[in-house]
């Protein structure tokens, strides 16, 4: 009994271990190799690269050479930032208004905010065009904006109000009957409490929008046009290597900002939460 | 005077209405498309730091090919997402017939004298002209000499296939129909042939994922134009181009003031700009191989022609009995070629 | 102090910004999907009847759900061990492993695709491993298959599968590992027995996200899977904003969304039934 006991566990230690190893090869590999894929001295991506250099880093940063990737850059980083603060305040507002109702409609109202989590993005992108279109409006940074805002919600929503569950009731109850009005109570006890919370949900959501293929495809266009999209006709024809330098720059970037947030807002366990 | 209220609200619109751009075009700014990967690889590099040089116009390149910007711009119904459009033969018909072009005035363009008579006409300008044959990597393979070389080993097997999309992926297939049969406009003879290696062949691929496709070495021969050998070439690929026995094919590219654009005086300076001395000589040399159009730039002696006149040498498609059968072979391919 | 139908309010702009740029655009889509022309002046269900007369646009939902559900394979049969050891490290380590896990959810999607390219491709990195050691004579093909599309999902679905299952497994008491051991059950056992049924909520939640998101996937469909692999996104794509043949394409992302829904409603239930709630 003992004995088969433990073949079963070598196997168990086996199996199991082999296969979280290759999870996390698959999860970092890839990462590792674009990086060193962008200092190659050569004309094509290949790995191991040829000869290292910083020469496509160079031509990145280049304004004459590579200001439309600029461009694009900028356009990404203005709708990040937009739809990102207009969601903030919107999905704040929200979860303060519908966290403390049980009533049936605020549940629906909840899963219907937290639904461009699952929706198609592709439907919605084409939605969004389809519609914007028929009202007759040209393509620009705002309708963009607007479209990132709705796929973006959910993740300041779902931050948000994992931070306000853990609030105790009693903390703002013993504030008003202090005397604190409503107003006062949230800017001074509510807010700053589930502040962190917010602050994790919009720095997703930023990312999140800096990411979003689907709705730009639809509604961007040559003035308009997003990083992402931008890279993704690089990839699909000339194959620059220039695109591993932005991706060598975007993991960095990620790296970072992801170190930052882990000290000031704990974004790991959040995320985890 | 003014609360504190007022003061913040006026600030946050200030603040915001200096991020975001405004509908209306900027002031010297100019959409145009181009065709993705050497076109706008050239007109990234060399025209649009020329425009703003001369005209303070900043170019934005829309990658488009031909077809998707008649799709675009019809769907728009009026307001045309770009100011200029870059233009096959076939295309250019449907998009006369679909009205989409601004009455063009040859006149207004200073460099009028400098390019042939009749390459300037009601509807646009004649920029350029392409010629379509085979490229292959002459480290990988053998030299082919025509059309059937690519459906045999060692070709078939490391071909790249692209549909009728664009201009050079249809009359490349009606080329290659025409070897088995075929005609210009009956190109099942040669879809039943590529059905057949289709289970070997290297790759299938959108138009403009191609060139990326050779340089990865997924594939080692297609068909292409000229322009993108020279690229290719320019970017350290092995990569040669082959006229094949049965002919080359070639046409004229164009480019027209979209209707419904609020940039027409911008358009005009942009297209003088592009059939002047200066751009038609920067983009003529290797890396970039355009045909020039300019009377006063030279032809190069690695360019498939000697000068223009020789055009009549190559195929030329009749365009206007392809256009209404394409939207069906797009289809067609798509079907045939899926897994 | 406010009463509740005040602070209830507080939702009303967000609830109105949702009306117009979301649930309109989206009963939109529904009514451009009965016209029949593509410059949508005739209405009709010819675009509907069109769609699901051709057999070939049933093949393509039907690849396009398999390959939601083979991405949930492979994230589940190497996310799931991952999850288990993650429980067995130290606080510490365990930080370092989230950390691991989300950095590819903040990497652009085309990133991560790109990253595929370098790997997979004919020079690839596989290639050029498995060409050195003699393992092959001749490079494999693993782009535009479904094997590296597959693949490479896999890796950039990962995130999405990982931390609803951590969060849900680190809330199981480890005193039932432990008092499941104890009554001799193997480790297998424990883990089929104990661990799996608790963390059923985690492990949906996860699969829904992995299947949503890798069935609309478009950039890694196309760059990786190439053109012969037709997914219908790239049908919504070439309808869209190629042929522009709007009410066509509008049927495709109606069909997308009913038959993803469909599987999501499936998968919920049967995370509901399993006795969890599911947060998705």
């Amino acid at each position: 009994m003992g004995r088969r006991q433990s073949v079963g566990d070598i196997s168990y230690g086996l199996v199991i271990g082999t296969l979280a190893l290759l999870a996390v090869t698959i999860i970092v590999a890839p990462v590792i190799i674009v990086l060193l894929t962008s200092f190659t001295n050569g004309q094509a991506i290949k790995f191991p690269p040829q000869g290292l250099s910083l020469r496509w880093y160079e031509q990145l940063f280049d304004a004459s050479k590579s200001g439309q990737i600029h461009k694009t850059a900028g356009n990404s980083l203005i709708i990040a930032a937009w739809s990102t603060g207009i969601g903030v305040v919107l999905g704040t507002m929200a979860t303060l208004g519908l966290a403390r109702n049980r009533a049936r409609l605020a549940r629906v109202a909840d899963g219907f905010f937290m639904s461009p989590l699952v929706l198609p993005g592709m439907t919605f992108g084409l939605a969004a065009l389809v519609y914007f279109s028929l009202l007759g409006f040209r393509p620009s940074i705002n309708l963009m904006i607007a479209g990132h805002l709705i796929v973006t919600m959910p993740f300041i929503l779902r931050t948000t109000s994992a931070s306000l569950s853990q609030l105790d009731p009693a903390l703002l109850d013993s504030s008003q009957s202090l005397g604190a009005s409503w107003f006062y109570t949230l800017r001074r006890v509510t807010l700053p409490l589930i502040a962190p919370g917010i602050a994790a949900g919009a720095f997703l959501a930023f990312m999140a929008s800096i990411d979003n293929v689907p709705v730009s495809l639809f509604l961007s266009n040559a003035r308009t046009d997003t990083l992402p999209i931008r890279m993704w006709g690089m990839m699909e024809s000339t194959l620059d290597v220039r695109v591993a330098a932005v991706s060598g720059v975007l993991i960095t970037a990620a790296f970072l900002l992801m170190l930052v947030m882990e000290w000031t807002v704990g974004i790991t366990r959040r995320m985890r939460d | 005077m003014f609360n504190r209220r007022q003061l913040l609200a006026g600030a946050a619109a200030l603040g915001g209405a200096s991020l975001l751009p405004s509908l209306a075009h900027a002031k010297g700014s100019l959409v145009a498309t181009t065709y993705p990967g050497s076109w706008e690889d050239a007109y990234r590099s060399v025209v649009a730091p020329m425009l703003k040089k001369k005209d303070d116009i900043t170019l934005d390149l829309a990658p488009l090919f031909a077809m998707d910007q008649i799709g675009k711009a019809k769907a728009a119904r009026g307001a045309p997402p770009f100011d200029v459009f870059l233009l096959d033969p076939g295309p250019r018909i449907v998009a006369i017939e679909g009205g989409l072009f601004d009455k063009f005035d040859p006149k207004k363009l200073s460099n009028l004298s400098k390019i042939p008579d009749g390459f300037a006409d009601e509807y646009g300008v004649c920029v350029s002209a392409q010629v379509v044959g085979i490229a292959y990597n002459p480290k990988k393979v053998p030299k082919p000499t025509g059309w059937t070389d690519l459906l045999k080993d060692p070709w078939a097997s490391r071909l790249g296939l692209t549909g009728f999309q664009t201009t050079f992926g249809t009359s490349s297939i009606i080329e290659i129909s025409k070897q088995f049969g075929g005609s210009l406009t009956n190109i099942d003879p040669g879809l039943v042939e590529l059905k057949k290696i289709l289970p070997k062949v290297a790759a299938v691929g959108l138009p403009a994922a191609m060139p990326g496709l050779f340089q990865q070495g997924q594939c080692d021969v297609m068909y292409t134009n000229t322009q993108t050998v020279s690229t290719l070439k320019g970017k350290g690929v092995d990569i040669e181009f082959v006229k094949p026995e049965s002919g080359a094919i070639a046409f004229y590219t164009t480019m027209h003031v979209a209707k419904g654009t609020e940039a027409v005086e911008n358009a005009y300076k942009y297209l003088d700009l592009v059939i002047g001395k200066d751009v038609q000589a920067a983009l003529t040399p290797e890396p970039y191989n355009f045909l020039p159009v300019n009377k006063d730039v030279p032809l190069t002696p690695d360019m498939p022609m000697k000068s223009l006149d020789e055009m009549a040498k190559y195929i030329n498609h009749d365009w206007a009995k392809i256009n209404p059968l394409r939207a069906a072979w797009i289809d067609k391919f798509n079907k045939e070629m899926a897994k | 102090m406010r009463s509740k139908l005040a602070e209830w309010q507080l939702a009303l702009p967000l609830g109105l910004a949702f009306a117009a740029l979301f649930l309109a655009p989206l009963l939109l889509l529904v009514g451009v999907s009965f016209y029949n022309d593509e410059k949508i002046t005739q209405l009709g269900v010819g675009s509907w009847s069109g769609f699901f007369g051709d057999a070939f646009n049933y093949k393509v939902i039907v690849d396009t759900l398999l390959l939601g559900l083979k991405t949930i394979c492979t994230t589940v049969v190497i996310g799931y061990p991952l999850a288990l050891v993650y429980m067995d490290l130290s606080p510490r380590l365990q930080k370092v492993l989230i950390f691991v896990i989300v950095m590819p959810l903040l990497l652009s999607v085309v990133v991560r695709t790109f990253a595929w390219i370098v790997v997979l491709g004919r020079e690839g990195v596989v290639n050029s491993v498995l060409l050195g050691l003699g393992i092959i004579s001749e490079p494999l093909k693993l782009l535009q298959t479904e094997l590296g599309l597959v693949i490479s999902l896999t890796q950039i679905e990962m995130p999405l599968m990982l931390l609803p299952l951590i969060s849900v497994m680190s809330r199981v008491d480890p005193n039932l590992r432990d008092a499941s051991a104890a009554l001799g059950a193997s480790r297998w056992r424990t883990l089929f027995t104990v661990i799996l049924p608790l963390s059923m909520p985690g492990l949906v939640a996860g699969c829904l996200l992995v299947f949503a998101s890798s069935t609309t996937a478009f950039i890694s469909q196309t760059v990786i899977g190439g053109v012969r692999l037709i997914y219908l996104p790239l049908v919504i794509w070439q309808q869209a904003l190629v042929v522009y043949h709007w009410p066509l394409a509008a049927v495709a992302s109606l069909s997308l969304m009913i038959s993803v829904m469909t599987v999501i409603a499936a998968l919920s239930w049967i995370g509901r039934r399993s006795g969890g709630y599911v947060n998705g």
